[in-house]
């Protein structure tokens, strides 16, 4: 193993990729549907916080700073059953109802005064926060108190679906096992295969090169690739968050469980077509847990037969639940034990691959 | 330089290709390895690039038993394959760069390896505008980026027209002034006549004779010399006349011949390769 010659065979792998369809193909469909299901729900082309507020009497000075805030979106209803049906179906995430003489009662050092918050089921837990944030601000600057000594009382209502997972949520799996495991499988698996039909491999591999090198190199670029297209769908879904070391540790795993495999796949593969073959026919098997996930009613145990829910799992604890390293130890002990399977499987596979290169030529 | 002692090399399935065959070659020659397909000389030279494992026999290479040597082996040994394996989406240059890139002692400069074989006006062309001779001639010259001391090329001037051909042979011949050592795998008994020092003949996995072209061609032609003439004017029918070449400054006939008669052509009627080859193994090279 020579890693110099690794890091030349890897720069080939970039050249040569940057004009393979296959390569763009599974780089760059994972980002348009991720940005067709932002269009579609909404989070990423709208992720500005929605406020609705109907104000019984004259509250503008508490509502007037929402309505300037720079970050959250503020509209104005009529009635109270204008803003209760915007709630109700998601055109607002938080709607603010106002009682006449809220104002005045604010201004009074009288006792508590009440009034209703509505919650969209399906909101956000960040905008909801925000939300808040922003109105308890613009209430307290509103009386001069400190946002702790507000005298009011809250009757909060939950209005619309009570899931509390956006369909953006629910398709964020499906994404990240595409970008993780198309690019980290795909991208070594085709590139293989080519240069064994087009004989460029046994030319390689007659030069101070070993097979190993060239198999590194090609599992390297599908590692670097799987994790770089987790990210992005990570941060284009807004869902980078969470112990980052953390996250970008399980990215790491999955990139290079599907690397291996994809670097595995393609060495048996007899061409491009059987492996296409291969895909499609057990290409469900690995996107099967993110299919599930957009069903919360499937009981979570189905999923759990599928080696890539060990990937998708995590990822989703990490970034969702904000969960650590013990939370999540199981999923990353049983990628650790495939990943050394695979590994072992692969230093069979490279042995033999020798031999049939020489067959082959 | 090479030798090859009861080579046997038998497939996973079980056809044994290589039967025990021995030869050395010296520095700096140029050996020619003959047979028609399936003969076993494509197996022969995978054994000796390293491709193949798991031959029985010994076989010392560059002073070293092949078995010992790691892939450094290929700092030393160039290798030309049959049919051209480039990457079709860089061009000549690209593709002898990141070849060149891979070795860690001497190398050519790709741009006078490409103006050797006539290749340089298409330094920037992707291989895969490339016709199937220009893609050999760099498949050729790829094989000699490093300065490797020994040389396997397999059929190197197959799909060339005659003066790439001819070019092609010529830099074979400085190869071997320069004290490289070539083994050259090819049915093309032309090419093994004109720059071959030694030939060897493979049929069904058996070597059946080795010895210079020149040898070969004295030991298995007629010692008589063909004359192609006229008897009544060039207007005439042409004739023809062998005469013994032992005695042919004495004999009379002959001189009769050649000094009344306008003469068309006169050759000696040594053997052809492939002549010898037929005659030896009973088979044409297809």
């Amino acid at each position: 193993m020579d890693i110099q010659r690794i890091l030349i065979l890897l720069g080939k792998e970039a050249r040569l990729g940057a004009t393979n369809f296959m390569s763009i193909y599974v780089l760059v469909m994972p980002v348009i549907l991720s940005l067709l299901i932002a269009l579609v729900f909404g989070d990423l082309l709208a992720q500005t916080p929605r406020l609705g507020i109907y104000d019984a009497s004259d509250s503008q000075q508490f509502i007037q700073p929402l309505l300037d805030h720079p970050s959250i979106n503020t509209t104005l209803y009529g009635s109270q059953d204008a803003l209760t049906r915007a709630v109700e179906r998601g055109a607002e995430e938080i709607g603010l109802s106002l009682p006449a003489g809220f104002a005045e009662a604010m201004r009074s050092d009288s006792a508590q005064v009440d009034f209703t918050v509505y919650r969209w089921g399906e909101a956000g837990v960040r905008n909801l926060l925000l939300l808040e944030s922003a109105v308890g601000r613009a209430m307290a600057e509103g009386i001069g108190s400190g946002i702790d000594q507000l005298p009011v009382g809250v009757n909060a209502e939950q209005l619309g679906s009570a899931n509390n997972l956006t369909w953006s949520q629910r398709l964020l799996p499906l994404l990240l096992i595409m970008s993780i495991v198309l690019g980290g499988l795909f991208i070594p698996a085709t590139s293989l295969i080519d240069e064994r039909q087009k004989h460029t491999l046994i030319a390689l591999t007659t030069t101070p090169a070993t097979l190993l090198d060239v198999y590194l190199s090609k599992t390297l670029m599908g590692f670097i690739l799987s994790a770089l297209m987790a990210i992005i769908i990570l941060l284009l879904n807004g869902a980078f968050a969470g112990h980052v070391a953390l996250l970008l540790l399980v990215i790491a795993l999955g990139g290079l469980l599907s690397s291996v495999f994809g670097i595995i796949l393609g060495s048996v593969s007899k061409d491009m077509d059987t492996f296409m073959g291969i895909i499609k026919a057990a290409g469900i098997l690995l996107y099967a847990p993110g299919i599930l996930k957009i069903f919360p009613q499937v009981p979570e145990w189905i999923g759990r037969i599928f080696p890539t829910y060990y990937l998708m799992n995590p990822l989703l604890e990490v970034t969702q639940n904000g969960a650590g390293l013990a939370d999540i130890f199981v999923d990353i002990a049983v990628m650790v034990v495939l990943a050394a399977a695979l590994l072992i499987l692969l230093n069979s596979v490279i042995g033999r691959q020798q031999q049939k290169l020489a067959l082959e030529t | 330089m090479l030798s090859v002692e009861n080579l046997s090399y038998t497939y996973p399935g079980g056809t044994e290709a290589v039967r025990g065959i021995d030869f050395t070659i010296e520095k700096g020659e140029i050996f020619g390895f003959l047979g028609p397909s399936g003969a076993g000389k494509s197996t022969t030279q995978k054994v000796l690039i390293r491709l193949l494992r798991g031959f029985q026999g010994n076989i010392t290479v560059l002073g070293k038993p092949l078995n010992e040597w790691d892939d450094s082996y290929y700092e030393q040994v160039g290798v030309a394959f049959e049919l051209p394996n480039h990457y079709q989406k860089l061009t000549a240059a690209e593709n002898l760069a990141l070849f060149r890139s891979l070795y860690s002692g001497e190398t050519h400069d790709p741009a006078k390896l490409l103006e050797m074989v006539g290749l340089e006006e298409d330094a920037d062309t992707r291989l895969s505008q490339f016709s199937k001779g220009m893609q050999m001639r760099l498949n050729f010259v790829r094989a000699l980026l490093h300065k490797p001391d020994l040389l396997f090329l397999d059929e190197p001037t197959t799909g060339l027209d005659p003066v790439n051909g001819q070019k092609i042979k010529e830099i074979i011949r400085a190869q071997k002034e320069a004290g490289r050592t070539i083994f050259l795998t090819t049915h093309d008994m032309t090419v093994a006549d004109q720059i071959c020092d030694r030939v060897a003949f493979i049929i069904d996995g058996k070597i059946t004779l080795i010895d210079s072209p020149r040898n070969l061609r004295l030991q298995h032609g007629e010692r008589r010399v063909k004359v192609e003439f006229h008897r009544d004017g060039l207007s005439s029918p042409a004739q023809q006349a062998e005469f013994p070449l032992d005695g042919l400054g004495d004999n009379s006939e002959f001189l009769e011949v050649l000094r009344n008669n306008p003469i068309e052509t006169i050759h000696t009627q040594e053997a052809t390769l492939e002549d010898i080859f037929i005659e030896t193994t009973g088979r044409t090279l297809t």
